[in-house]
């Protein structure tokens, strides 16, 4: 219950903060904190229009897409106080509930006709599916160590004791991090400010959708991202009392958006043909991250 | 904390896998030299001091240092051209690194041996088998040099895990191997450069008597 207020909370002033920080680091002065959730809200105000050669899928397709990062959000825990849902194997339950609002993003942008839209759909599609397999490898390693299948009790079972425990988790939170910027497409992946839809991979699916879906669509990247930082602060939280976590769980949020804005602005998109291998090489760093793990249990010495 | 030393060490087989510039390759096995010596500076204190003072000087300053500006040297002198030109795409070498780590785990704990440090063993073998997958899939001479001292330094961590009871003869033989390869390649590579241009192995098919 607590996580699903804060990570809301959060959300509203995450995207801000990275623009503020990009804009800082740039040496501008920058938006205020609000001025996206000011876009946002302003977007709210406006009527939708929609494409005659759209269908139904269309119209509902940014509300499910919204209604599934609700739905994750739901089982992330926050400490010793669990999420608003919560059963065995629930990270399973996130990790596909994601992904069915991603494919009806994916459905809308194809129901559309836009070729752009399609080829964007494609590579969006392309880049989830190879970013899958890191996110189940990571989980289930961590499920193996502590050996729960529900987040609540993974996250408080899982403490940092031994060297290579912290070796584990720094090469998890490098993986989370950039699970979340391909997730969300952001810059190493896809660059949200450009302006060619040759180049575009999320940006360019949303072309055709306009005020009050447009807004519902820019709040649940919002939201997104700061799911994906609560996933990166219960690393880090274990079962320390609630008056510890808040604080922690703010500043590691913060700290998450500082660290979003720094990357976007001092990495460069990569090509798009070298995107793929980016991706992969986070599979193959969680495989590590499980290998490790079995060397932890002494199940491989 | 060996642990983490392998770990990184394979991580930097999993970099060579999609990178693209010789000077990365060079700066990799540079990486490689120095984590060599974090391993032998921890794993064998228990030796007698001057065998371990000649093995921590052959890993910090031959692997470490010596060798990569060696190449560097060899790369500029030669006027090789900065990429590295691979026959498969780096997708797939990646895909094919991750197959080999994966496979040696797979027959690191089918042996089950008490005496074994399975670590070592994976990732000794991975290197091995990296460096043997490497060779075969560079375009240019200079690369096979490089994956030459990567399958080296799997060899010497293989050593490293036998690690206080290995004679300083083992040691003393890499340290031979590497010096020869390196310079006679390096010559090698010289020679063909003043006939060929370029350290490309495709243009040895046109070689005749």
């Amino acid at each position: 219950m607590i996580s699903f207020g804060l990570i809301f909370f959060v959300s509203l002033f995450f995207t801000g903060i990275v623009s503020k920080t990009k804009s800082l680091l740039s040496g501008r002065k920058g938006p205020g904190l609000m001025q996206p959730l000011k876009d946002i809200i302003r977007l709210f105000r406006k009527r939708s229009i929609f494409s005659e050669t759209t269908s139904i899928i269309f119209q509902i397709a940014p509300s499910i897409s919204f209604a599934s990062v609700l739905m994750a959000v739901m089982v992330l825990p926050l400490g010793h106080s669990q999420g608003l849902l919560s059963f065995e194997g629930d990270f399973v339950f996130f990790a596909y509930v994601l992904a069915a609002g991603k494919f009806f993003s994916i459905l809308a942008a194809l129901d559309t006709g836009s070729s752009f839209e399609g080829m964007g759909a494609s590579r969006e599609s392309l880049f989830s599916m190879l970013a899958e397999p890191a996110f189940f490898i990571l989980m289930g390693s961590f499920g193996l160590m502590t050996g729960y299948t529900s987040f609540h009790k993974i996250f408080l079972a899982l403490h940092f004791g031994s060297y290579i425990s912290y070796a584990l988790g720094v090469i998890a939170m490098f993986v989370l991090v950039m699970i979340c910027m391909v997730e969300n497409s952001r810059m190493p992946i896809d660059d949200p400010k450009t302006h060619l839809e040759l180049t575009m991979v999320h940006e360019v699916m949303i072309l055709d959708n306009s005020g009050f879906d447009l807004g519902l669509i820019s709040y649940t990247t919002m939201l997104k991202f700061s799911m994906y930082g609560s996933l990166i602060a219960n690393l880090f939280l274990g079962d320390s009392p609630l008056y510890g976590t808040i604080p922690a769980f703010l500043g590691i949020q913060f700290l998450f958006a500082v660290l979003a804005g720094a990357l976007e602005s001092f990495s460069a998109r990569f090509r798009m043909s070298h995107n793929a291998q980016f991706i992969l090489v986070l599979s193959s760093l969680s495989l590590l991250v499980l290998f490790g793990v079995l060397v932890m249990l002494g199940r491989f010495n | 904390m060996t642990n983490i030393l392998l770990i990184i060490f394979i991580i930097s087989l999993l970099y060579f896998a999609i990178a693209n510039r010789l000077m990365t390759y060079v700066k990799i096995i540079a990486l490689q030299g120095v984590i060599l010596f974090g391993v032998a500076f921890i794993e064998l204190l228990e030796i007698n001091v001057i065998n371990l003072i000649l093995i921590l000087l052959e890993t910090i300053i031959v692997k470490a240092v010596m060798i990569p500006a060696f190449m560097s040297y060899v790369i500029r002198k030669n006027k090789i051209t900065r990429e590295a030109e691979p026959f498969l795409p780096n997708f797939l070498s990646l895909i094919i690194v991750t197959g080999i780590i994966i496979g040696t785990f797979i027959i690191a704990s089918f042996i089950d041996d008490p005496n074994l440090h399975k670590i070592y063993f994976v990732t000794a073998l991975s290197a091995l088998f990296c460096g043997f997958f490497f060779i075969s899939s560079r375009r240019k001479i200079i690369t096979h040099v490089i994956c030459y001292v990567i399958i080296e330094n799997g060899v010497v961590i293989l050593s490293l895990a036998v690690g206080n009871e290995m004679p300083m003869l083992v040691n003393l033989g890499i340290l031979l191997d590497v010096f020869v390869s390196v310079f006679l390649l390096g010559i090698f590579i010289n020679k063909i450069g003043d006939v060929m241009g370029e350290g490309d192995v495709g243009s040895l098919n046109r070689l005749k008597d």
